[in-house]
């Protein structure tokens, strides 16, 4: 730290400086007439570090005037024979340059100091120096604004005591450890505040090294408390407006639901008729009636599976990641779909690899990846006339994930959209939201993949995704 | 009438629909051919027995309602109950208009597709007797000659044989004897049945 010096104080010290070479020059002249040189010359050298260049030439003069009058023929004499010129000169110009090599040598290193010293300070991160045995050195200005306390109530504490909850002890003296053997640490992790309210940090700590041997650490952190909120609405935000895009889907395709689960309703009343036709006859015919009431256990399980399936879509709340086989995904969306498509005069076709590896998955989400995926494919065929409607879906096992491509007849990529499909609020539909693709792409990704489209030859277009293989089963 | 002579067709795409009907339709005694798509029902055999067609509106290819334009295109005159999940109206109306017995809602009351059934087939019994008696008529007019054939129209138009004599410039004997031929020919008891012949022959004729 810089301790403002007053002129006084520089020009008084240099004086000192000089005081006491003229006594030890005194001392040893009877014994070493030129010792003097020595004394002087480290007087203006010592000025000029700790008075700096004004007051290390000042010490140049004095000395040059004492040393002409006291050490140089004639003695006691401010006049100098032209004998001991030279002599007198070099000694002007040794202490000129001793003195100026003080004082640059000073400056230089203040300046150094100040640089790392305001680097310290002004760093918006909070940056604890601690000795070896966890005492703190020295603290920042933003260490104070993070955690409360002020500079006096850090210093000489240890910095576990000061900032480190208890649960999180045992994690910070691990540290410590491979701090000791010369490690960088960088963990996200918690600390405690003045006040015990803990934040969430990011902390980098490296120990300081002098000479090949660890003197210090310094523990640096940021508070990623507000970053770490924020990120956290950001995905509530992404999840809800997936939800409502799923909402939106599925209201697309109610009447096709609707359909699907009439179906089995029918076929249920229909056999149950039946069932009591045949009781009701004399002899009743148990057999018949066996026959339907089968049909109708098999029916209604069918349309408990069709609501089971609308219903995971509809939920609020995304599921955990788990171990999935990407066709039984693309299975239950092609059900959920298979009666918009036939509505739509649409071929569905599957070409569906199997085995196939697991991936690492939320169901819901892959389910809304493929639902997006095909109702984009049967929307892009609404107009097209000349050439069958077709909807191919395919999944293939590369060599570190899976492959889906949803391919369609339609009119394909426009040329001058086909880098926009993915941005939100982007859609050529008449009644779109533009979120589809985008929500897809943040949940492909989010799994670890990617979501390209390309163009499809000599109609239509292709949308791939790839899911990374699940690593238990590489 | 015999139900176990009859013969009922379904065109449904849904297997447990499908399975359903049949599994009614034999509670009640009735045959039951199954069909998952138009194609299907096209390209099979139809048995010469009085026969029906429950139809599904939505299929997956042909629907229900190409098929029975086609059916018409053909003259392959088939009664039609359609079934349909989700009937609006101008859909059921255009069916019923192309002349369908029927137009049912899913789920429909089973009492509602027997009737339906019956009525059809029963429809077609009238049709199947109607054809095979106008085939039979039509064989008894190939076996007139040019002149009884010629005389046909002119007696049904209730002309007296002296004015059939004239018109076609021969004696009134010789067309009492003609037109005993034709009767007989014919097997009409009276000028009546004769002219109810000539009708269902569509052969055109003048009334005085």
């Amino acid at each position: 730290m810089r301790i403002p010096q007053s002129a006084t104080f520089r020009y008084g010290i240099s004086l000192l400086f000089v005081g006491v070479a003229l006594g030890l020059s005194l001392l040893v002249h009877s014994f070493l007439p030129d010792g003097f040189l020595i004394f002087f010359l480290s007087a203006v050298m010592l000025a000029g570090w700790f008075g700096r260049m004004g007051a290390g030439l000042f010490a140049v003069v004095v000395s040059t005037v004492t040393v002409d009058y006291l050490f140089i023929p004639p003695y006691r004499a401010f006049v100098i024979e032209l004998d001991e010129l030279p002599y007198f000169l070099t000694f002007l110009l040794s202490a000129v340059v001793t003195s100026w090599l003080g004082s640059a040598r000073r400056y230089a290193e203040e300046k150094q100091t100040a640089h790392l010293d305001e680097l310290f300070e002004q760093t918006p991160e909070a940056v604890i120096l601690v000795d070896l045995h966890d005492r703190v050195l020295r603290v920042n200005k933003e260490f104070t604004h993070i955690f409360g306390y002020g500079i006096d109530e850090s210093v000489k504490r240890p910095s576990t005591e000061l900032i480190v909850p208890a649960q999180f002890k045992g994690e910070a003296l691990n540290a410590r450890e491979r701090l000791a053997t010369g490690q960088v640490v960088n963990v996200e992790t918690v600390r405690r505040r003045k006040d015990g309210s803990l934040i969430n940090v990011s902390e980098v700590a490296f120990p300081v090294i002098a000479n090949g041997k660890v003197i210090a650490y310094y523990l640096i952190f940021r508070d990623i408390t507000k970053s770490k909120l924020a990120l956290e609405q950001l995905q509530k935000a992404q999840a809800e407006l997936a939800h409502l895009s799923r909402i939106t889907t599925m209201g697309e395709l109610a009447s096709s639901i609707a359909h699907e689960i009439n179906q089995p309703i029918g076929a249920i009343v229909t056999n149950g008729n039946a069932a009591l036709r045949w009781l009701g006859q004399q002899p009743s015919h148990v057999e018949g009636a066996e026959e339907a009431l089968e049909c109708i256990v098999r029916d209604a399980n069918r349309a408990a599976q069709v609501i089971g399936r609308i219903r995971s879509l509809l939920r609020k709340n995304t599921s955990p990641m788990v171990s999935l086989d990407i066709n039984e995904i693309i299975r239950e969306v092609l059900l959920l779909t298979a009666s918009e498509a036939n509505r739509r005069q649409v071929a569905v076709k599957s070409e569906i690899a199997a085995p196939i590896p697991a991936i690492l998955g939320d169901r819901v989400q892959l389910q809304q990846v493929m639902l997006n995926l095909i109702m984009n494919s049967l929307d892009s065929m609404s107009i097209t006339t000349d050439r069958p409607r077709e909807l191919r879906i395919k999944s293939s096992n590369k060599s570190d994930c899976v492959l889906v491509q949803v391919e369609d007849s339609g009119n394909g990529l426009d040329a001058q959209h086909s880098n926009s499909i993915f941005d939100p609020f982007f859609t050529t539909k008449k009644d779109g939201i533009g979120m589809g693709l985008t929500i897809s792409r943040s949940i492909v990704e989010a799994h670890g993949g990617r979501l390209w489209a390309e163009q499809r030859t000599p109609h239509g277009a292709i949308l791939n995704f790839t899911i990374p293989i699940s690593p238990r089963t590489v | 009438m015999n139900l176990s002579r009859n013969r009922v067709f379904v065109v449904e795409d849904d297997p447990s629909m499908r399975t359903a009907i049949k599994n009614l339709l034999r509670s009640v005694g009735l045959e039951a051919q199954l069909f998952a798509s138009a194609q299907e029902f096209l390209s099979a055999d139809r048995p010469d027995v009085p026969t029906c067609l429950i139809l599904d509106v939505r299929l997956p290819g042909l629907s229900g309602l190409d098929l029975q334009r086609e059916l018409s295109a053909s003259n392959v005159d088939i009664p039609i109950i359609f079934i349909t999940a989700h009937g609006d109206i101008p859909m059921s109306v255009r069916a019923m208009k192309a002349g369908a017995v029927e137009f049912l809602t899913k789920p429909f009351r089973d009492q509602d597709l027997l009737d339906a059934i019956q009525a059809a087939l029963a429809q077609d019994h009238v049709r199947r007797q109607k054809d095979s008696e106008i085939a039979e008529l039509r064989s008894r007019f190939q076996s007139l000659t040019s002149r009884e054939r010629e005389l046909l129209p002119l007696v049904v138009s209730g002309r007296s044989n002296k004015e059939i004599a004239a018109e076609i410039g021969t004696s009134e004997i010789t067309v009492k004897v003609h037109r005993g031929h034709l009767m007989r020919k014919m097997r009409a008891r009276s000028l009546a049945s004769l002219l109810r012949m000539a009708t269902d022959l569509k052969i055109p004729y003048t009334t005085v």
